[in-house]
């Protein structure tokens, strides 16, 4: 079913563990030392019950997924987050785009559009044009200029 | 003569029909019609192809007793056998490589994005919208495409995206795509499966137009068709001209999908009736 809203807790978790430690690493600048299970764990601390062990597999979840690295500090690892935020989210948009073999990325997930090329370009306005032209005679079927939006905005 | 008939069919339905029918422009102005065609032939293609072998046997019996040609029956079922075995390796090959490929990028998304009431949004300057399918599916924006484009517009993308979901197109993507990897590659036509991927845009555009007008739905289009680089290298015909030239046209007559489900309806039962006729 589309938009499911009990997203599995520990997909939700890693977000939280994620968002946590870039936190950290922008605040920490260049003298972050990254952060133990025991940290992550503290830091959630009277927000949220969550077990140790728990933290445990979430960070070792993440730095199987590559979104982490982790060093050795005595008996402890200290885990860093392998990328900024934005870097993460700029990959994410290249793998929509380049990353698989084009009919299997183009069959995986529905883009709203693919793009245009700049001959295509003159034909999409003239097609507007028309529709716009035909709209204006014709005002009961212009749309919903100014309707509210369905998504609030940022 | 049935069972080449038969044979002849299926190389039709699976390679000739769809380049005649990828040429017939006008039926994507009924997209919903001309994607129950191109599923009616592309089943028709499988029953056919199916059909041949066992199509065969009364030929060879001749109104002999079955048993006293246990191994040419045995061959004729083995032929059928071994086509639905191919079938079932290409569906289980493409299915899995597309359930990984969503999933990694779901969860992805789901730790970098934004979480909306209904949808994700990426912190990228990019204006794109596309949508994750499957059971857990996702909508995903960027705040560029919600910096690019008024409410109206924004809703019209929107509703596109939930009407692939509700519809659960991508079955449908994926149904071409089992099909066009089980034909050989001297039959197969890749033609089917551009001109599906067409329609099913086509289609979620209706929503779009439901939802917010011809108007809206066609700004957003050219918006989001100028703000991204095509994959012209790639050989990818983009959809936009065609979908922008769609909205200008208007609804189509009603005689066409009248056309369409007659020709869907002979193409899926035809093998059909061919079978019954070689077995009567």
């Amino acid at each position: 079913m589309p938009h499911s809203t009990s997203a599995p807790r520990l997909g939700d978790l890693e977000r939280v563990v994620m968002e946590h430690l870039w936190e950290a690493s922008a605040s920490g600048g260049a003298s972050f030392e990254g952060a133990t299970v025991r940290e992550v764990h503290d830091r959630f601390e009277g927000e949220r019950e969550i077990a140790y062990t728990t933290v445990m597999t979430v960070l070792d979840r993440l730095a199987k997924k590559q979104l982490v690295t982790r060093e050795r500090d005595g008996r402890a690892w200290r885990y860093f987050p392998a990328d900024t935020r934005e870097a993460l989210t700029a990959q994410t948009m290249l793998r929509t785009l380049d990353d698989m073999e084009v009919t299997d990325r183009r069959t995986a997930l529905l883009h709203f559009l693919d793009g245009a090329t700049t001959d295509e370009l003159a034909d999409i306005k003239a097609a507007l044009a028309e529709i716009e032209a035909r709209a204006e005679g014709d005002p009961g079927t212009a749309g919903s200029d100014g309707r509210r939006s369905m998504i609030r905005r940022r | 003569m049935i069972p080449f008939v038969l044979a002849g069919l299926a190389v039709l339905l699976a390679w000739v029909a769809p380049g005649l029918m990828a040429r017939r422009k006008d039926f994507r102005r009924a997209p919903r019609s001309a994607l129950v065609a191109w599923q009616a032939v592309s089943v028709g293609g499988i029953l056919a192809a199916l059909a041949a072998a066992p199509a065969a046997i009364p030929l060879v019996l001749d109104g002999d007793d079955p048993l006293r040609h246990l191994g040419l029956v045995l061959v004729a079922v083995l032929v059928s056998a071994l086509l639905i075995v191919r079938l079932l390796f290409a569906g289980h090959d493409v299915g899995t490589r597309l359930r990984r490929v969503r999933s990694d990028h779901r969860q992805l998304v789901d730790i970098v994005a934004q979480h909306d009431e209904r949808m994700r949004i990426l912190q990228h300057p990019t204006p794109t919208a596309y949508c994750i399918p499957g059971r857990q599916s996702r909508v995903v924006l960027t705040q560029g495409v919600l910096d690019a484009l008024p409410a109206d517009q924004l809703d019209a993308v929107i509703a596109h995206e939930d009407a692939h979901l509700r519809g659960r197109h991508d079955l449908l993507l994926e149904f071409f795509a089992v099909v066009t990897r089980a034909v050989p590659g001297p039959l197969r036509s890749e033609e089917a499966l551009g001109e599906v991927r067409l329609l099913v845009e086509a289609l979620a555009d209706r929503a779009a137009v439901r939802r917010s007008g011809e108007v809206a739905t066609a700004r957003a289009l050219m918006t989001l068709a100028g703000s991204r680089t095509p994959e012209a290298a790639l050989g990818v015909g983009t959809t936009a001209p065609v979908r922008l030239r769609l909205l200008a046209d208007g609804p189509p007559s009603p005689v066409l999908p009248v056309v369409a489900y007659a020709f869907a309806t002979v193409a899926a039962t035809l093998p059909l009736l061919l079978l019954g006729l070689a077995w009567r």
